[in-house]
């Protein structure tokens, strides 16, 4: 077994200037692996294939197979293709990528210069929200530093290849995360999902073939280069190779960001890297993977891994590796309501079951809360949530309608109780 | 135009409800579906308009796929098993249409579009149940002012984007759009714009609910006691297809819709729309008004009208006589003119008579041309066929230089389209006698006329028009005329011809 806790990505963490050049190329093999393949030694087709056999699944949430993806970029299309760096990370709960850009975020660069040979893009742009002023300043610090030193711009250390890279800050929207409504604000429109197909691969940005890869996902790449498909898949499961950040929040000792390798045990986390739980706090439930993965109960955390497929038999999901602990002194209906209703502040509104379903749902929590709800209107939202699902042009439908199903399936009584509280008092409609 | 016309050698054949069914290659489920009279519900789907696949009605059912998908971004494939009728498909339905009802106000009762409404045809059909929704509903702005020919509710909108692409794709003026998001979204214009164009009445027929409603047609009549005919528009000579909406038991024209064709797809110009209201009573010239020697102008029988004209014309000589013709009659009606003028009477002064402002190669880029008339082609065809000059030129101010004993003039039906009309009419009556056949009441303010005779309006007559390209329109479904004394050319020419017949 390689070393137990590798460092794929945060490889300048907690050095000093982390973010410099200098510290990335001399700490972290900085721009060897855009050596090794412009120069000729690694193939494009290759490339692609090695990141296929590392097993590289999508670190933005849904997990998909980054090589896998790279193909599906037509090759006959000869016209301009681009590569787009989804930093957006706006799914509640998770700060990885910001961490990323904090310390290091040349890997990024790097990264893209690669995912873009691979996809024979020459121009791509990172999409970075709004909110993070700082880690823009990071990033278009570093952009300017590799464009100084050739590894970006026109003929990249002489190979022929080009590779220009922007940055483009949406007014930081959830929505804009998702990769088409990412793509229709860097277009200068209105930030919602395109309608597919077709797919960004085949018309994306300005209806030419597009990537839109993860920070994370693509901060990777460049190890993967270094060290090979097999070197990588000696950490993580055979389904879920390779490390995986964590944003870890709620009542612990040390909250954070975490590199661990994927399939590495919930407790060790909790209790080696976070060092336990606050004095006195235990766990009332788990959100895995973000505001839109299910809850899981303290019994079904019992031997949980962090990996996509323990998460998937326990019918949730890893998504963007935010992992929120709910202990004992939160109201989960209270929790409920807020995450109900940032997803009806979120919807685009343009999918009539996602626009009207979240508002629908807020709207009945906010009955429940204020004691004026329907005696059935946990059986409401569960009808509600249901139709939601799996209807729409992207997945915030389900992002919110996953939660509430899970909550209302398994934590019911506190909003029965309120329930039950209204009806006592008759302040319920009637 | 439609996907229908489309050709394409390739085909794609799969099954849609157990119906095997056989399209071009590249057609959706949806498309396929509207070809073969298969109805799947939608709302934001609409043949003439790019997709937005946001109603997320029309969802159906692909075998072997795990998820309903919408039928309106689905592509037939060979051999595609696709249903839009099994139970989950329906449930799927019917909650997407509880969805459309969260926050739609439901007030049917004075809304203009009731009886035409999607929604509430859906709610009849697929619905019909105690709506789910219990909360209070989203208020929104209610009758906007947003264009000169529309009123908008928004809080009846349910953000279909049909507009908006409308007003993208079609008009590319791209002044509408949907902003702020979630359940707050709000259709508008930018701030302190409005629609300006020339279509904005097609924002009425796409909108699938009472979101926005014609000024003109507001609040005038329920549209279910409404009758609807074919016909073609009269305004240009683009020649739209439409349909005329009037309840003929009262003699009354309401408005005029588009009719899917080759010639204008989907659409229809506000212009063209106006082409009724000369057909309604208070407009129209609904009896002849003869003066007869000494004798006032007066009002006649129709009988009574033509004899004098026929009187008129035995005692004239061939040589005193011409004709006046506008370009806005059909081709049938000039057929019979010329029969008995040019060729039995042996009238040679024909004068095209036009609008002296009219820039006949004015062309909006969409349907609206500079030729306000229907029929300029025809008239031309039927002038050749009579064996006289054919090209399209304006031979009034000619005719009033001759200034001809008797002078037989058909004039334009849609009077707002000739805006020399009024000073046209004014020469004509210095003329020694002009027999003018109209429907524009307005000639009768003119005292000088002496022999008016009433005429039917597009909708009353059969007959056909060429367009500019000489693509045919058919009016081939007549109401009853909106006068008893009302005629039409060929009806006008038989009772001559047969008067004539009788005097010789
Ligand atoms: C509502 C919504 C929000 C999303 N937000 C993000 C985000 O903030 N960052 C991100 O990388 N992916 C986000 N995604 C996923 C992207 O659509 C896309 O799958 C991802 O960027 C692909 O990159 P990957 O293959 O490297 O994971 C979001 C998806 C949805 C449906
Ligand atoms: S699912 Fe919601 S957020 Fe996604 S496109 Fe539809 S309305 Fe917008
Ligand atoms: S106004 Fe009518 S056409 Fe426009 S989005 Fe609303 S419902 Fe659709
Ligand atoms: S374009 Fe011409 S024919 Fe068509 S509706 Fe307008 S006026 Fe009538
Ligand atoms: S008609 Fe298909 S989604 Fe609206």
């Amino acid at each position: 077994m390689a070393q137990d806790k590798p460092r794929i990505i945060l490889r300048t963490e907690g050095l000093a200037n982390p973010r410099a050049l200098k510290t990335y190329i001399e700490h972290a093999e900085g721009y060897t692996a855009i050596k090794k393949v412009l120069g000729g030694a690694v193939t494009r087709e290759q490339l692609i294939e090695e990141v296929k056999a590392s097993g590289l699944r999508g670190r933005g949430g849904a997990g998909f197979p980054t090589g896998l993806k790279w193909t599906f970029v037509p090759q006959s299309d000869t016209g301009p293709k681009y590569l787009i760096c989804n930093n957006d990370e706006s799914e509640p709960g998770t700060f990885k990528d910001r961490h990323i850009c904090t310390v290091n975020p040349h890997q990024v660069i790097e990264g893209m210069v690669l995912a873009a040979f691979a996809i024979k893009a020459n121009k791509g742009y990172i999409y970075t929200r709004w909110e993070f002023q700082e880690e823009i300043g990071y990033l278009v610090e570093a952009i300017k530093e590799a464009y100084a030193a050739g590894f970006l711009g026109k003929n990249i250390l002489g190979s022929g290849f080009d590779f220009d890279l922007d940055h483009y800050s949406g007014a930081g929207a959830y929505i804009c995360g998702e990769e088409t409504g990412l793509i229709s604000s860097l277009e200068g429109k209105k930030g919602q999902p395109k309608v597919k197909p077709p797919f960004p691969a085949v018309s994306g940005y300005l209806g030419r073939p597009t990537i839109v890869n993860n920070t994370e996902t693509l901060a990777n790449v460049p190890w993967i280069v270094n060290h090979g498909a097999k070197e990588f898949r000696q950490y993580g499961t055979e389904k879920s190779p390779g490390s995986k950040l964590f944003s870890i929040s709620g009542a612990l000792v040390r909250p954070g960001v975490y590199e661990v390798p994927l399939g590495y045990p919930f407790e060790r986390l909790v209790q080696e890297e976070c060092g336990g739980y606050l004095p006195g706090r235990s766990l009332q439930a788990l959100i895995p993977g973000g505001a839109s993965a299910p809850l899981l109960t303290p019994e079904e955390v019992k031997g949980l891994t962090l990996d996509y497929e323990a998460m998937a038999s326990r019918g949730t999901m890893l998504g963007s590796g935010a992992i929120m602990i709910i202990d004992d002194r939160q109201v989960l209906a209270e929790l409920l309501k807020v995450t109900i209703e940032f997803f009806a502040h979120e919807s685009c509104g343009q999918c009539t079951p996602c626009r009207e379903g979240t508002g629908w749902l807020n709207n009945i929590m906010d009955g429940v809360l204020g004691g004026t709800a329907k005696p059935d209107s946990v059986e409401r939202m569960r009808t509600v949530a249901k139709h939601m699902g799996g209807k729409t042009i992207c997945a915030l439908s389900d992002a919110c309608a996953m939660p509430v199903t899970s909550y209302v399936q398994k934590f019911s009584g506190q909003l029965q109780a309120y329930l039950a509280q209204a009806a006592a008092a008759g302040s319920h409609v009637k | 135009m439609s996907e229908a016309t489309q050709g394409s050698v390739e085909t794609v054949t799969f099954t849609l409800n157990d119906r095997e069914i056989t399209v071009p290659k590249g057609t959706t489920v949806m498309a396929a579906a509207r070809l073969k009279d298969v109805y799947i519900p939608h709302f934001c789907w609409h043949p003439g308009l790019k997709i937005a696949g946001v109603c997320r009605f029309c969802l159906v059912k692909v075998d072997n796929r795990p998820k309903l998908e919408i039928a309106c971004n689905l592509t037939a494939t060979p051999g595609m098993k696709v249903s839009s009728v099994l139970p989950e498909v329906k449930e799927a339905h019917k909650w997407a249409l509880e969805f459309h009802l969260v926050n739609h106000p439901l007030d049917c009762p004075i809304c203009d579009q009731a009886g035409e409404c999607k929604l509430q045809d859906y709610y009849m059909e697929v619905g019909k149940y105690k709506s789910e929704m219990d909360r209070p509903k989203v208020l929104k702005p209610k009758a906007l002012d947003i264009g000169s020919e529309l009123v908008l509710d928004t809080e009846r909108c349910i953000l279909c984007d049909r507009c908006v692409r409308f007003e993208e794709e079609v008009t590319k003026t791209g002044a509408l759009g949907i902003f702020n998001r979630g359940d707050r979204a709000v259709v508008g214009t930018y701030p302190d714009k409005k629609i300006e164009h020339n279509y904005q009445d097609n924002l009425v027929d796409i909108c699938p609910v009472g979101a926005f409603t014609s000024r003109d047609f507001r609040f005038k009549q329920r549209v279910w006691f409404l009758k609807d005919k074919p016909a073609v528009c009269p305004g240009c000579s683009t020649g739209c297809h439409v349909d005329v909406y009037a309840k003929p038991q009262v003699r009354s024209y309401f408005r005029l819709k588009p009719r899917e064709s080759a010639v204008n797809g989907f659409w229809m110009c506000d212009k063209g729309r106006n082409t009724y209201k000369h057909m309604n009573q208070e407009q129209r010239l609904r009896f002849p008004l003869v003066a007869e020697g000494s004798v006032a102008r007066r009002k006649t029988t129709v009988d009574e009208a033509l004899a004098a004209l026929v009187g008129r014309l035995l005692a004239a000589n061939k040589e005193d006589v011409a004709l006046l013709v506008s370009a806005q009659y059909t081709c049938e009606e000039y057929k019979t003119l010329f029969d008995l003028f040019v060729v039995k009477l042996g009238v040679s002064k024909v004068y095209q008579w036009r609008e002296p402002t009219e820039d006949l190669k004015a062309f909006d880029g969409l349907l609206y041309r500079g030729d306000h008339n229907p029929n300029t082609r025809g008239l031309s065809e039927a002038l050749k066929a009579a064996g006289l000059p054919s090209e399209v030129n304006n031979g009034f101010d000619e005719l009033v230089r001759q200034a001809p004993p008797l002078v037989i003039a058909l004039g334009p039906e849609v009077a707002f389209q000739f805006p020399s009309l009024p000073a046209q009419l004014k020469q004509l009556e210095q003329l020694p006698f002009v027999s003018l056949w109209t429907i524009d009441g307005a000639a009768a303010n003119y005292a000088g006329l002496k022999h008016l005779l009433p005429m039917k309006g597009f909708a009353e007559k059969r007959g056909h028009y060429l367009n500019f390209e000489a693509k045919v329109g058919e009016l081939a479904d007549p109401f009853p005329a909106g006068s008893d004394d009302a005629r039409d050319v060929t009806e006008v020419v038989a009772a001559l011809g047969d008067l004539f017949a009788h005097s010789l």
